[in-house]
């Protein structure tokens, strides 16, 4: 009995040493992967560009100068000549000693003496390189209190030319501020830019996560469940309704668009409009002044479809004339021109989304009232029957939902899985409907094992997909989505926009859906207990108690992202990351380090009134 | 008339909280269910609007077979019944009058409510029930600042709003003293007798049943082991609901 303890004491020493030796190799393995090394950074020339580099960003370009300065001009010589000399100088009382007068390699020390000027005169050394436009500072001077200076430097790159070069010694006689540099101005441009950015990321990733949030709480989802005839049945409808959405849209915007062609008819389409609207709103609120139980369900269908499509219509007159409307006014506002271009963009997106969205709603109202039926079918037939009915919608559905499948991957060609055959022949389909069919005709079978009245949990089904999805786009970092976006809507800020926003959508849909997963569930219960729908539910029990944590969320994440957007921009993304990726490249690094300061004070502001709003909200 | 038959319920981790349970609630009753915590009661209670599906059995209320009954007909059968909670279950951020108005979500438009929009008469209906509670001038509160008697009263005038036929009331005096405790089950008592709208009431205290209920029934272990007056619960009729070691006060 006492031996039994001393060896496991004796087998956890063992243990411990093993995990010791572990971490040990794990270690030492990692310095070598990373390179670690002192060699390097110890060496003089590298301490010195070090601090060369620290030099300047102490030194931002903050303000514009105007300087009054004196120059004297030596030659230099690029490679050095067989007998290599120094060269002297004076002008005005000033003597310069330059020993050599020539550079071969980068390395060669050049030293520059001057004598004769005033007591702590400053000024600069430049390198004016053969056939370029830009200057190269070498260093700076200034003089003791006897006049002397002296400073060493190396050529920064070697330009090998017949003529001499120019290096100029500027004396700096008198300088004062006169404003912000140019470096100033632009870095407040794209800041603003950055912050603008971040806020239409923010704004519009909002709009989208809050509904995915609700897909991807657990509780809300958990007892949602139809059986599989419904999933099928709805599955079958999608398409219909989708289809006759488009359908729909498509005719309200050429409707609206012809209607719109002329001066006159865009007028009297102006008035038109907003009849539409005030009609629409009219029969709208006769719909929801009505007791729901007052009037036969197909009624209310068909006026919501007739109230639907006539703000539809009138939207898409208002698109149109905003178009015009808007443009028209970029012309004419000046300073507030982006008035104008507002109108035009938001009028351009309800021309190009109208009829998707209508499509969207289509599909969605037809797969819910396909569920509904397929329900109401499968819970009022005897076992039998509704077996078969099943199956049979199990084999259309699932071939339907397969060759959709299909079609996506034959598009993308996903893992090159691709039949290349131009996009709309009849082959393609035929190809893609055999193998659909087969699966669907599997499926249909494994369905007669089900028994058909048993809720399928589509609920949870839809939980995993949307968490799944989620999980998948917060994991692709943003500035890779910017890459891919940049190849799509071009070099700018609109690209960052779409980046961000993806990651916004996936990174505040899980934060969202972790909220509502946290709230109490007490008046969910109690809203549930009045006889309420799962809409209904959602909006009295569930949002009033997440819309604070949403707030805070929305300001966190304005936050998060006006520093991802200091970054996205050095793929292109547009805002201060683009200007400080080229500033840098070009090593200028008092413009960049103009940049950093501000991209730190905007960051530590917005972290404050972040932080402080949060602190107000819960 | 609620008929309750055979109703067992097993949860899925394989409690089972109800045993072959039987009863019949004719209109207008003021029914007590008491027994141990754990006993039950609130299963019960949220068997018959489903917030809970049973396992087993089936519940009737008149010629609705509540136990089967899914989607829309389940809907128009809970906005019949009313149901009071032991902590309130307000909705603490929404204003008194929202949380009073919700109970009529089962009749309302389903789009006007999405806008938060309710016909006239129902927001006077909620301002005549506040009223009724006596917390007329609460209405504009948000419901985390009223006290524990006065968010119950916000649940009864919820309940009220579902112009009920019947009352599901779990505990719903648990969360409060004793004087308050007496003014809720006054409010339950008046709207049993004025509106003849039956309650079933899970009761914790011997002498509140007394008081207030014309009938009582007993769970002991998820089974039905009384069924009767108050008055016939007796010293042997008391260790069989409450089990050996309880004492009886009051």
């Amino acid at each position: 009995m006492k031996e039994e303890p001393g060896e496991s004491k004796n087998r956890k020493r063992l243990r411990n040493i093993v995990i010791g030796i572990a971490i040990f190799l794990l270690f030492a393995y990692a310095v070598s992967v990373t390179r670690v090394n002192l060699e390097e950074p110890l060496e003089p020339k590298r301490q010195e560009n070090l601090v060369g580099l620290l030099r300047e960003l102490a030194h931002p370009d903050i303000f514009q100068y105007e300087t009054e300065s004196q120059s004297i001009n030596l030659s230099i010589r690029m490679p050095c000549p067989q007998e290599v000399k120094g060269s002297q100088i004076e002008s005005n009382g000033r003597v310069l000693l330059m020993t050599p007068n020539c550079a071969s390699t980068t390395q060669e020390p050049i030293t520059l003496t001057g004598t004769g000027y005033p007591p702590n005169a400053q000024g600069v050394v430049a390198w004016h390189p053969a056939g370029a436009t830009t200057i190269r500072r070498l260093s700076n001077f200034r003089a003791n209190d006897d006049g002397q200076f002296s400073v060493t430097f190396t050529m920064p790159d070697i330009r090998e030319t017949e003529d001499p070069q120019r290096i100029e010694v500027a004396e700096i006689l008198d300088r004062r501020i006169t404003g912000p540099s140019d470096t100033t101005i632009e870095t407040l441009q794209r800041m603003l830019e950055t912050v603008l950015m971040a806020l239409m990321a923010s704004t519009l990733g909002t709009i989208l996560a809050v509904p995915i949030s609700f897909l991807g709480a657990r509780n809300l989802m958990e007892n949602v469940g139809s059986p599989l005839a419904a999933v099928m049945a709805a599955i079958i409808a999608l398409p219909f309704g989708a289809a006759a959405g488009w359908f729909i849209g498509s005719g309200v915007s050429y409707l609206a668009e012809s209607l719109s062609s002329s001066i006159i008819l865009g007028l009297g389409g102006f008035v038109a409009a907003v009849l539409l609207l005030v009609l629409a709103w009219m029969l709208g609120g006769r719909i929801m002044g009505g007791r729901s139980s007052e009037i036969p369900a197909w009624l209310g269908w068909v006026r919501v479809i007739l109230a639907a499509s006539l703000g539809f219509l009138a939207l898409a007159i208002l698109a149109q004339l905003g178009l015009v409307f808007g443009a028209w006014l970029e012309d004419i506002l000046g300073f507030f021109s982006f008035v104008g271009n507002f109108i035009y963009v938001i009028s351009d997106f309800a021309h190009v989304f109208l009829p998707l969205l209508i499509a969207l709603l289509g599909g969605g109202m037809a797969a819910a009232y396909g569920s509904r039926i397929g329900q109401e079918f499968v819970l009022n037939m005897p076992e039998g029957p509704a077996r078969m009915l099943t199956a049979v919608l199990t084999v259309i559905g699932t071939a339907l939902a397969v060759f959709a499948i299909l079609y996506a991957v034959n598009w993308i060609c996903l893992l090159g899985i691709c039949r290349k055959l131009s996009q709309e022949t009849p082959a393609l389909y035929l190809t893609l409907a055999v193998p659909a069919l087969i699966v669907g005709a599997i499926a249909g079978l494994l369905s007669l094992r089900v028994p058909p009245k048993r809720q399928v949990a589509t609920g949870m089904a839809t939980y995993s997909v949307t968490r799944t999805i989620l999980n998948v786009l917060r994991a692709i970092e943003p500035v890779i989505m910017g890459f891919v976006l940049v190849i799509w809507v071009g070099i700018g800020p609109f690209a960052g926009v779409l980046a961000l926003m993806l990651h916004s959508i996936a990174d505040l849909g899980k934060l969202f859906s972790e909220q509502v997963e946290n709230i109490d569930e007490g008046p969910v219960e109690a809203i549930e207990a009045t006889g309420a729908d799962k809409v209904q539910m959602i909006n009295f029990a569930v949002v009033p108690q997440i819309v604070p944590h949403y707030l805070a969320f929305i300001f966190y994440r304005w936050d998060i992202n006006v520093r991802m957007s200091t970054i996205i921009g050095f793929v292109g993304g547009g805002g201060i990351g683009l200007v400080l990726f080229r500033s840098t490249n070009l090593t200028q690094y008092r413009q960049a380090s103009v940049m950093v300061i501000a991209i730190a004070a905007v960051v530590t502001l917005l972290d404050f009134v972040s932080s402080k709003a949060r602190e107000r909200i819960i | 008339m609620l008929r309750v038959e055979h109703l067992t319920k097993v949860y899925d981790d394989g409690t089972v909280a109800l045993k072959d349970v039987s009863f019949e609630v004719p209109d207008g009753q003021f029914v007590a269910v008491i027994g141990l915590s754990g006993s039950g009661k609130s299963t019960l209670l949220r068997c018959i609007n489903r917030l809970i599906d049973p396992t087993e059995g089936e519940i009737w209320w008149n010629d609705t077979q509540l136990s089967h009954i899914t989607g829309e007909e389940l809907r128009r059968a809970r906005r019949r019944i009313g149901m009071i909670f032991q902590h309130f279950n307000l909705v603490e951020r929404s204003t008194v009058l929202t949380n009073v108005l919700s109970g009529r979500l089962g009749y309302v438009n389903p789009l006007a409510s999405i806008l938060n929009r309710f016909p006239q008469e129902d927001i006077e209906r909620a301002h005549a029930n506040l009223k009724r509670v006596g917390i007329p001038d609460k209405a504009g509160n948000r419901a985390d600042e009223l006290s524990g008697g006065q968010r119950q009263r916000v649940g009864i005038a919820r309940a009220l709003m579902q112009e009920p036929e019947m009352i599901l009331a779990d505990e719903p005096v648990a969360s409060l003293d004793p004087a308050l405790a007496h003014s809720i089950m006054r409010h339950l008592q008046q709207i049993n007798q004025e509106d003849g709208i039956t309650v079933l009431c899970s009761l914790h205290f011997l002498d509140l049943v007394q008081q207030y209920s014309t009938r009582a029934i007993a769970l002991n272990g998820g089974e039905l082991v009384f069924d009767g007056t108050p008055e016939e619960i007796d010293d042997e009729k008391f260790i069989q609901i409450y089990g050996r070691e309880a004492e009886r006060i009051g």
